[in-house]
């Protein structure tokens, strides 16, 4: 079993994947994730979390057919497996119940 | 229509320097160019460029895709396969790990014999701070003084700290129940002596000055090594009281291992108890004899600056009549029992040379062992790569293999050199006090070597599959069998192991020969039965030697009652004990002794013309001198020497003594001693301090040497007497050579072993390999007998050049290594360079001639039809 921690940036991605609705590719994702976070991302950094997402089961890839827009070059596209999809939920509802416990603190 | 956007050709240029596979690397390229283009139009070509390149650059750095433990599971499933496969040849496999270790053995037991020797030192703290203080007049260089001087030096230093130390032996009993109690080296040092060395204890307290003027019992600090074997490491031996010669002495302390300050010392008692140890009576503290002197320079004072501020006080103190005055000179590499630091250095450059033969034996051994199977594995090797190994990770695989065999070997070597040391330590007279033992140094010396071992053998067929070639290894035999590079490397590893293995052998069978020879020397007389003994009775010119001419006034007639034997008398050198006095007389060299007229019976020496010495002669110390045979020859031919004077040229005591016998020729000094000159002077009652007494146990008698021993020690129960066998002597210098050839004889065979399997099986996987070529040649019409003739050749044409080039080596290496242990055999011995040869050549054939045969007679319609 592969392990199941979620980096920040890894998160970042896997949400950019889902967010551009399946079946996207690296470029789109860098675009995303660098306008998101409103910092300069590397396409070197996106194939690494790809690649680790992958190899933790949470994105699953194929071989596109080729485009023509892309000088005929196949491309490889991403889609999110309900296991990474679980997976970011999870984080986010933890994340928000840590919110949740602050803002009450903060009021009584 | 435009031509279509390209990216950067310095990024595409550089893309390829990347990690990125090259499979990926037209996505990539196209991600590239899509952001390129997208960039370009937001931002502007300049921003475009530099966000390009800082792509790139991102793709350099390699992603961390793999999971720390990866490379874990990876070499673990290396060595699992590793072993599967070893297990399928497991003979073959023995032989290298065993041949391995052998290797791995000898060459951690001499570097960890050449660390306790060298490398380690003697545990001087900031040794270049610490010289030895050298007595310098305009005529000599001496590296002792007297006390006196040693006194005033130490009063009038400023500039340094100076200390002195006086080295000897004496009985030590730890129990006093202790009857035979061996004796023990004892370094008998000024009070400043462990402040200056910088010597450290692990339990008490080293010795200070304080102790020095104390009366009373002295103190006595005990070496590691001392307290290991003679109390077990008892931590509580500290306050105990020990008997040192003649006196009773407290242990105050135990030194840190690894001080053993100088020359490989046991015990450090005070200088002041010199005189306690060695005289009954003494009548002065202090030793006569000369004291090695040495100093620590104070903080911040210079070598020059300190040397003459010594050499000042040098100056005042009396020279001997005659002498310059005194001067000083400081070396930080002499005194304390350093090695000087050219001489270490030529011993570790014979060390490592040894090694370095040894291993690359072992080394180009597995390589060969791993090449042969390679060849075979070339099949394999490719359905890896074709099924995506990469090279990398194939070449991984191979330096794992040969690694765990490494690994293997390394720990069978460990065990071989633990019980190697002792043997080599005994083998080259180790001292008592040298701790042997491995330490943290050796260990990483054995690791670093099984590393590049490892590393190298396994590299040696990673190389061998250079450029792996998916396609070849595929389709099965028959093809890809031109491949130059990886024939020249595997001739190279078979000629390496020829040429060591010559070497070798070479080696070991001029040893053996002068084995033989040294066993069939005439030494000219009976040394069986003959025995020497010395006093131990300390400082021999202590009070004009009055306790030792004593001790033998009273031991040789206590000796002459003893049934059993029959001759008994002093000399002052004893048959191969070590010394010899000699003088170059126009090219000839003439060994002389001092002895008493009983000499040359009690050794069995006959008297052929003339006479002994009288008791007159021998009390007067009369100008007369027994000649040898061959010194009569050499200076009278036929003519009788008796009654003439010696020649001028030889040198005596006497001015021109005159001959008063010839005495047959002996061999006295070493085995290989080249010269039977000799001369014999009456030893006179004054010399008789530095004499050693001599017996001959008349054939039969049984018990005699414990009877003469219960004598002595009823003489004087304190003395560390020495009762030793003149023919154990003997025998011991004859086996000298018998154990070298023994070793390198072991490791020839080892070699030769080795290398016989190398090549059977490197012939029999070329030799298959070649079954089309063979096959074709057949049907062209060439008869069997050709064929072997052709594929014998190709086999042993490597064995032949490395034949040569052992022979050249073994030349070399017998002229300068061994001719002093040769013992008139020629370093150039033909018997042993044509034995070696032919072994050799013997055993290559051997190896090759099977698999040849197997495939000269191949059937041609067979081969051929397969391919």
């Amino acid at each position: 079993v592969k392990g199941e921690h979620l980096g920040e940036f890894e998160e970042f991605t896997l949400l950019a994947v889902r967010a551009l609705g399946d079946n996207t590719y690296a470029v789109p994702i860098q675009q995303y994730v660098e306008k998101v976070t409103a910092r300069a991302v590397s396409i070197g950094s996106v194939y690494a979390a790809l690649g680790r997402l992958e190899e933790k089961g949470f994105v699953r890839s194929t071989m596109s057919e080729a485009v023509a827009q892309r000088g005929g070059k196949s491309k490889r596209v991403y889609t999110v497996t309900p296991s990474g999809l679980r997976t970011a939920r999870d984080l986010h509802r933890v994340r928000e119940r840590i919110w949740n416990a602050i803002t009450e603190g903060g009021r009584s | 229509v435009s031509r279509p956007p390209r990216l950067p050709l310095a990024a595409r240029w550089l893309l390829r320097l990347t990690s990125v596979p090259r499979h990926a690397r037209a996505e990539v390229e196209a991600d590239l160019l899509e952001l390129f283009v997208r960039r370009r139009a937001e931002g502007g070509l300049m921003h475009a460029h530099w966000r390009a390149y800082h792509d790139v650059g991102s793709l350099c750095v390699r992603p961390a895709r793999r999971s720390r433990f990866a490379l874990l599971r990876d070499v673990i499933a290396d060595v699992r396969y590793a072993v599967r496969l070893f297990a399928r040849q497991p003979g073959i496999l023995l032989l290298t790990v065993l041949g391995l270790s052998v290797g791995l053995g000898i060459s951690t037991a001499a570097f960890s014999i050449m660390n306790s020797a060298l490398l380690r030192g003697d545990g001087i703290v900031d040794s270049d701070r610490a010289p030895g203080v050298l007595r310098t007049t305009d005529g000599s260089t001496s590296t002792v003084w007297s006390y006196d001087e040693f006194v005033r030096l130490r009063e009038g230093a400023t500039r340094m700290q100076v200390e002195g130390v006086v080295g000897d032996t004496a009985l030590v009993r730890t129990t006093a129940a202790q009857a035979d109690a061996p004796a023990a080296s004892v370094a008998f040092v000024s009070g400043g002596f462990f402040a200056a060395t910088g010597g450290r204890v692990v339990a008490g307290r080293a010795l200070e000055p304080a102790d020095e003027p104390q009366p009373g019992q002295p103190p006595v600090v005990l070496s590691f090594i001392f307290w290991t074997s003679r109390f077990n490491q008892d931590p509580g031996v500290v306050g105990r009281t020990i008997r040192v010669g003649r006196t009773d002495a407290i242990v105050v302390g135990v030194a840190e291992r690894g001080f053993s300050v100088p020359s490989n010392r046991l015990l450090w008692m005070p200088l002041t108890a010199y005189g306690a140890v060695y005289s009954a009576t003494p009548v002065r503290r202090t030793p006569e004899t000369g004291i090695q002197v040495f100093g620590r320079l104070l903080p911040g004072v210079a070598l020059s600056e300190a040397e003459a501020q010594l050499s000042g006080v040098a100056s005042t103190l009396p020279s001997t009549a005659g002498d310059s005055k005194l001067r000083v000179r400081l070396d930080p590499d002499t005194g304390l029992g350093r090695v000087s630091s050219s001489e270490s250095l030529a011993i570790a450059a014979f060390v490592f040379a040894v090694i370095a033969i040894v291993l690359l034996l072992a080394c180009a051994n597995v390589a060969t062992v791993l090449v042969s199977t390679a060849i075979t594995r070339d099949r394999e090797m490719g359905v890896r790569a074709a099924l995506g190994a990469s090279r990398r990770r194939i070449v991984r695989q191979l330096v794992t293999e040969s690694l765990a065999l490494g690994a293997a070997a390394a720990l069978i070597g460990l065990t071989f050199a633990y019980w190697a040391i002792p043997m080599i330590g005994t083998m080259i007279e180790a001292p008592d006090g040298a701790d042997l033992a491995p330490d943290f140094t050796v260990y990483v010396f054995l690791a670093v070597v099984t590393l590049v071992t490892g590393v190298g053998a396994g590299l040696a067929p990673a190389l061998h599959g250079r450029g792996v070639d998916l396609v070849t290894p595929l389709k099965g035999e028959g093809a890809g069998q031109n491949r130059l590079a990886p024939r020249r490397l595997r001739s190279m590893l078979v000629v390496t192991q020829a040429a060591a293995s010559v070497l070798l052998i070479v080696m070991a069978a001029l040893f053996v020969r002068a084995t033989f020879r040294a066993a069939a020397i005439d030494v000219g007389f009976d040394a069986a039965g003959v025995y020497s003994v010395s006093p131990g009775l300390g400082d021999p010119s202590a009070d004009d030697g009055a306790a030792i001419r004593s001790f033998w006034t009273r031991a040789v007639p206590a000796l002459q009652t003893v049934p059993g034997i029959a001759s008994v008398t002093l000399s002052e050198l004893t048959p191969f004990d070590g010394t010899s006095k000699t003088s170059m007389t126009g090219g000839r060299v003439v060994h002389f002794n001092s002895v008493r007229p009983e000499y040359f019976d009690t050794i069995g020496l006959r008297i052929l013309a003339g006479r002994t010495f009288t008791r007159d002669e021998i009390t007067a110390k009369a100008p007369v001198v027994v000649i040898s045979e061959s010194l009569a020859r050499a200076y009278w031919q036929d003519q009788s020497p008796v009654g003439q004077l010696l020649a001028r040229e030889i040198p005596g005591p006497a001015t021109r003594p005159v001959v008063i016998g010839v005495v047959e020729d002996a061999i006295t000094v070493r085995l290989d001693q080249r010269s039977t000159l000799a001369f014999y002077e009456p030893l006179d009652p004054g010399s008789e301090k530095f004499a050693q007494l001599m017996f001959r146990v008349a054939p039969g008698g049984s018990g005699v040497i414990q009877q003469a021993s219960q004598r002595l020690r009823a003489i004087d129960p304190e003395a560390d007497i020495r009762i030793t066998s003149v023919g154990g002597r003997l025998e011991q210098e004859a086996t000298r050579p018998r154990t070298l050839a023994a070793l390198t004889g072991v490791v020839g065979l080892i070699a030769i072993v080795l290398c016989v399997i190398g090549l059977y099986g490197l012939t029999a996987s070329v030799v298959g390999q070649r079954a089309r070529e063979m096959g074709v040649r057949i049907a062209l019409g060439a008869a069997p007998r050709d064929l072997l003739r052709l594929l014998m050749w190709d086999s042993l044409r490597p064995v032949v050049f490395g034949l040569v080039a052992g022979a050249g080596a073994a030349l070399l290496a017998s002229r300068v290594v061994a001719s002093a242990m040769l013992f008139g055999v020629s370093p150039q011995d033909p018997l042993a360079f044509s034995g070696a040869t032919v072994i050799l050549l013997a055993a290559a054939v051997l190896a090759v001639i099977v698999p040849t045969r197997r495939a000269a007679s191949v059937d041609a319609a067979f081969v051929l039809r397969r391919s």
